[in-house]
């Protein structure tokens, strides 16, 4: 037990602002929201407990719930994958042992800064315009663009260059990671003439596994909270057509424009399951890919 | 890079507190603070503000502090600010929200005010019991309003158009699209494309003899009303006389992005109040037309109590509150500001003072407003709770018509079944 506080001590002490958060501020409206998820609430008068009619109402009739879980499933499935093998890619890129390293990580990173900011947001709704800056240029090379982001075939994808542009975090990750990586593995792969795609298959990406798993479930996580940039490229609506009826954004509607508060907390305790869920996919899974170095230690 | 010096914090969190309205002004000693919160434009705002303005240099002692947003983003801003039990003291209120916001209990009746802080005992009595629910007047009428076909004249006298669009059918309406597009070659769309415009749909179903919400509040509007009405504006889509699809399904754009202003159709539908807030962003003068007739020839539109003052259950200081409203609705100074941005007044008296220092553009809404007197319908019983969602049930099945992904008949039969459910689930 002594052993346990001296090891680990400090690493509660840096945990504690978040504890003192967590507990005088999150742990009550959390636990509210549980209890109103039972309840039909419209915010002004009291609420109702209705035991579990939210729930069966949002698995059996809702149809715009099933849209959104369809909407957010196959953001997930685009972006996240999208965003680390960007993030990865620039990362060995930087790995490189570039002069003046720095300055470029910075330029890297500041899109993560500014992407999740409402300003950006309505700049991809700019530059995805009908006439905006991607057409204008696709113009050039006569092609003639489409509406990306008043057509429901294209919207989704514009979100997920946005979350492409947005790999700043886990660049940083992994290049950390990266640098962890011995040199001198390299040096003998080169010596005994393995080719360099062998060398990242080989050598970096199994001894990255517990980074690459670490923004894996960071990003999932992320992604499945994806709010401000749907809720402004689709003018808080989902448009067009629900093609960007975000779960957020549909939760957000049915709290703040229907006055559901009682069904939306019901969706939210639905996201956290289905969040819970896929981390645990990815825990119980990372015993097959993931290995630490030390693990025997 | 400056330096992050604590003088730099310090400036930089006044700015902060300065822009999100928490510093209190230091020139106004005041300790009485009304907040008064509307949807607006550039022109209402600054009317609006200038309004602000005289109060406060006659009440030195009360401060009001104005808030104002677009359409589009108000509802949700005063839906969370009931919900955090943080309305403004006066918030505007519209027709289709004023019952819902009523029974969730969030407004004060006014009746208690009447003749002792609020005088409009001489106000037009028809106007003002729009404002009425349940037999208590929960909202001051602060302007009438009606729908208008607004048409570019410039271009409607070059394309030679002779049309009387006080008394114009649907069939005529899609005459004069296709003759504008012809004209201009193309460039210029006739209209804009009003499929996800529900005060269509709605006056066309009023034409058919029906209301769209009944008396009860149950879903009158037929799977046929709707079918027609989409399918007349497929047609003019097809025929290639109105607004390209991809703006159509911009929803609710704010009035500078609409086919007139950006000059892209010589039409659009809009309420009679928009009139001078079009008329400021464009060059060419504009018209007035009636919503276009079926063979029956039963009137669509309706003289509405548009915009309404309300009372909100968060005030904290009733009486700074309703001294302002009284302003508002009587004083020659303050209503000569506000002119007929916002409407009609109701007050007879206002109306009078008004009238030798109108605009040209007020002059048209004036005029248009006593042209249609007596060629309208009588005002439709208030929408149910859960009308507001109906209305994005609308133009979210409308958008998929417009993008020809869905034929109006099925949209039809999906969206009327949708408007049904949601009024059964909001009860």
């Amino acid at each position: 037990m002594k052993r346990f506080i001296a090891r680990n001590a400090p690493g509660y002490l840096f945990l504690l602002p978040w504890f003192l958060g967590f507990f005088l501020l999150a742990l009550g409206p959390i636990l509210a929201s549980l209890y109103l998820s039972f309840t039909r609430y419209d915010m002004v008068n009291a609420p109702r407990w209705i035991g579990f009619d939210n729930y069966t109402y949002m698995f059996t009739r809702d149809r715009r719930f099933w849209k959104a879980l369809e909407v957010t499933f196959h953001y997930v499935a685009l972006s996240v994958p999208a965003r680390l093998i960007m993030a990865l890619g620039v990362a060995m890129l930087l790995d490189k042992g570039l002069r003046s390293i720095g300055v470029y990580r910075a330029i890297f990173y500041l899109p993560s800064l500014l992407g999740a900011s409402i300003a950006i947001a309505i700049l991809w709704r700019q530059l995805f315009d009908a006439n905006g800056v991607v057409n204008q240029t696709l113009g050039y090379f006569g092609i003639a663009g489409p509406d990306w982001l008043t057509n429901p075939d294209t919207s989704l994808y514009t979100l997920v260059i946005l979350a492409m542009w947005q790999f700043g975090s886990p660049m940083l990750i992994f290049l950390a990671g990266l640098r962890g990586i011995p040199r001198d593995l390299y040096e003998a792969a080169e010596i005994d003439g393995t080719p360099r795609w062998r060398q990242f298959t080989r050598i970096t990406l199994p001894l990255l596994a517990p980074v690459i798993f670490f923004n894996l479930v960071l990003q999932t996580i992320e992604a499945f909270k994806t709010f401000s940039s749907a809720f402004i490229i689709s003018n808080g609506s989902g448009a067009p057509a629900d093609s960007l009826l975000f779960y957020t954004v549909y939760l957000f509607n049915e709290a703040f424009k229907f006055f559901r508060m009682g069904y939306a907390s019901a969706l939210a305790w639905v996201l956290l399951i289905i969040i819970a869920v896929f981390t645990a996919i990815a825990f119980f899974t990372s015993k097959y890919w993931v290995h630490y170095e030390n693990e025997r230690d | 890079m400056a330096c992050f010096t604590r003088r730099n914090f310090l400036h930089g969190a006044a700015a902060t507190a300065a822009l999100s309205g928490l510093a209190s002004r230091p020139a106004r000693a005041s300790a009485r603070t009304i907040r008064h919160f509307w949807w607006g434009n550039p022109e209402r705002d600054r009317r609006t503000f200038e309004v602000i303005k005289a109060f406060q240099a006659r009440h030195a002692d009360i401060e009001v502090s104005g808030e104002t947003i677009g359409w589009g983003d108000y509802w949700t801003k005063v839906a969370t600010q009931t919900a955090g039990r943080n309305m403004p003291d006066l918030v505007q209120m519209d027709y289709r929200y004023l019952f819902e916001y009523v029974r969730r209990g969030a407004l004060q009746p006014l009746d208690g005010f009447i003749g002792k802080s609020l005088m409009i005992g001489d106000f037009d009595k028809a106007p003002l019991e729009g404002g009425m629910v349940d037999g208590k007047l929960y909202a001051l009428n602060i302007g009438s309003n009606s729908q208008v076909m607004v048409y570019n004249s410039r271009i409607f006298q070059e394309a030679g158009i002779d049309v009387d669009v006080l008394d114009w059918s649907y069939e005529q309406f899609a005459q004069v699209c296709e003759k504008i597009t012809a004209k201009s070659g193309g460039k210029m769309k006739g209209s804009d494309d009003l499929s996800l415009t529900i005060d269509m749909l709605e006056s066309f179903v009023r034409q058919n003899g029906r209301e769209f919400y009944d008396a009860e509040g149950n879903v009158q509007a037929t799977v046929e009303d709707t079918t027609a009405f989409w399918q007349y504006w497929a047609d003019l889509r097809k025929a290639g006389v109105v607004r390209d699809k991809g703006k159509t399904i911009v929803l609710s754009p704010p009035l500078s992005d609409t086919g007139i202003v950006t000059g892209e159709t010589a039409m659009g539908q809009h309420w009679s109040n928009q009139l001078v807030g079009i008329q400021a962003l464009m060059k060419d003068e504009i018209g007035a037309g009636m919503v276009p007739k079926m063979a029956n020839g039963r009137p669509g539109q309706f003289i509405k109590p548009s915009m309404f003052l309300s009372l909100s259950r968060d005030s904290r200081d009733v009486e700074a509150a309703m001294l302002y409203m009284n302003d508002w609705v009587s004083d020659p100074q303050i209503t000569a500001i506000l002119g007929i941005e916002r409407g009609i007044p109701c007050s007879p008296r206002v109306r009078e003072a008004l009238k030798p220092n109108l605009k040209p553009v007020e002059v048209l809404s004036v005029n248009f407003f006593d042209a249609i007197q007596g060629k309208v319908a009588p005002v439709p019983p208030p929408p149910p709770k859960g009308a507001g969602e109906v209305r994005d049930a609308f133009m979210r099945i409308g958008t998929d018509v417009v993008l020809d992904r869905t034929k109006p008949a099925d949209a039809a039969s999906m969206f009327i079944e949708e408007a049904a459910s949601i009024i059964e689930r909001a009860r």
